[in-house]
């Protein structure tokens, strides 16, 4: 008798076929929650660290005179509602009311935790709240997420979350190796904007133009230069769209140049320079809505130059690559100046990212 | 299980207002791009930092 008739072989060959049909998803699911758990293990660990790393801060810098913890805690819990989206219209506005009346609150609460903080490490603070912030949202989705389906002993409802982990990851560890370059008041690769238009606007006077935005007027070649950039060396992006419109509203531009950097494509090399159209400006949209609302009123073309670079890479310390690209990024705006102008014409260029350790 | 531990060091480029001479020291705290940083060793000139940046070293 071959194997083939054999009735113990054929027990021995249908018993992990039942056992597949009906228990597949939930082995699958164990198979796979094991590595979800070490994951999320990291994102409680990152959690943590940001947290201690921020309060550690405050209590050396700040000297705070209430109860420090609580308040953080509580700080920590924000949420932001985003507004409705069902009838778009007028959403944009919406959305910056909401998000800019969150930053005017944390901004208040945060001097009120030491009334006598700069301006400086005031916006350090609030960018390692932001930070330590996303980490506990973060942590809070994904655990949600990882329970409900084991909860629920549903498979399927598990699989986004596979998929998605080693993005929310690769997020999450950039966000936690973030903490010193902002400590520190270091330069990040989202300054190389910044850093371009503040070195061309160092001999030149500086006036506030917009809230934490300052613009600098200069001569090239008989073309009047607009250069603007949030104010360094805070942790901030200022407000360029807010600018643009005072700006346009008392000057003649003829063409807008933007500098900022801009995520690689996987395979594409870092801190590699490309120019191109359009508003290079990143954020939930509402600065680009507006300066492409202004632009497009006013009829002048927006050029954008680039420095690709990773999401980790955008938001640590500035590598040397990406330092070293702020003069071929500078020779680049010029030349675009020569190539796109006529003398006696006005340009308006914008150094957009944080500029965090950055002056002008 | 093989992955080495990378060490971001940051360094702080110093160039001189009056020589141009480029000088790479270690990032100390207070440091921020462009602002005046110390005298040139080579003349008497004033350095400004030119460039903050972070190396890996694994």
């Amino acid at each position: 008798m071959s194997d083939d008739t054999n009735p113990l072989m054929m027990i021995i060959w249908i018993i992990p076929i039942i056992i597949f049909v009906f228990y597949g998803q939930r082995i699958q699911l164990y198979i796979t929650s094991s590595e979800i758990k070490k994951a999320i293990k990291k994102l409680d660990s990152f959690k943590v660290e940001s947290r201690t790393e921020l309060i550690n801060y405050i209590k050396t810098n700040l000297k705070p005179k209430d109860d420090l913890i609580k308040k953080i805690d509580r700080f920590l819990d924000y949420f932001t509602i985003m507004p409705v989206d069902m009838d778009p219209n007028g959403i944009i506005d919406k959305v910056r009311h909401t998000v800019r009346s969150r930053e005017d609150y944390t901004r208040e609460h945060v001097k009120l935790l030491s009334p006598e903080i700069s301006n400086l490490e005031l916006t350090k603070v609030q960018t390692l709240l932001e930070l330590a912030s996303s980490l506990q949202m973060i942590y809070k989705i994904v655990n949600h997420m990882y329970l409900t389906a084991k909860k629920q002993n549903n498979y399927p409802l598990i699989l986004p979350l596979q998929i998605l982990l080693p993005f929310i990851m690769e997020q999450a560890e950039a966000m936690k190796e973030a903490i010193p370059a902002f400590k520190a008041g270091q330069p990040v690769g989202d300054g190389i904007g910044s850093m371009v238009v503040g070195k061309m606007m160092l001999d030149s006077k500086k006036e506030t133009v917009a809230f934490q935005t300052v613009l600098a007027k200069t001569e090239f070649e008989n073309r009047t230069l607009f250069l603007l950039k949030a104010e360094g060396p805070a942790s901030t992006v200022g407000r360029p769209a807010d600018a643009l419109e005072t700006i346009v509203s008392s000057n003649k531009l003829d063409v807008i140049i933007m500098i900022d950097a801009a995520l690689k494509m996987e395979g594409e090399d870092s801190a590699t320079v490309s120019q191109g159209f359009g508003a290079a400006i990143g954020g939930i949209g509402f600065d680009r809505f507006q300066i492409e609302a202004i632009a497009t009123s006013n009829n002048i073309p927006v050029f954008s130059i680039v420095v690709k670079q990773s999401v980790k890479e955008a938001i640590t310390l500035m590598t040397k690559e990406i330092a070293d690209q702020a003069d071929t990024v500078s020779s680049q705006v010029y030349e675009m100046i020569q190539e796109n102008t006529k003398e006696g014409q006005s340009v308006l260029i914008i150094g957009v990212g944080n500029t965090v350790g950055v002056t002008q | 299980m093989f992955s080495k531990k990378k060490i971001i060091i940051a360094y702080t480029v110093e160039k001189c207002k009056k020589c141009g001479m480029m000088r790479k020291r270690k990032f100390t705290e207070g440091d921020v791009l462009f602002t005046e940083s110390s005298n040139c060793t080579s003349c008497d000139g004033m350095t400004s930092v030119e460039k903050i940046f972070g190396e890996t070293i694994e």
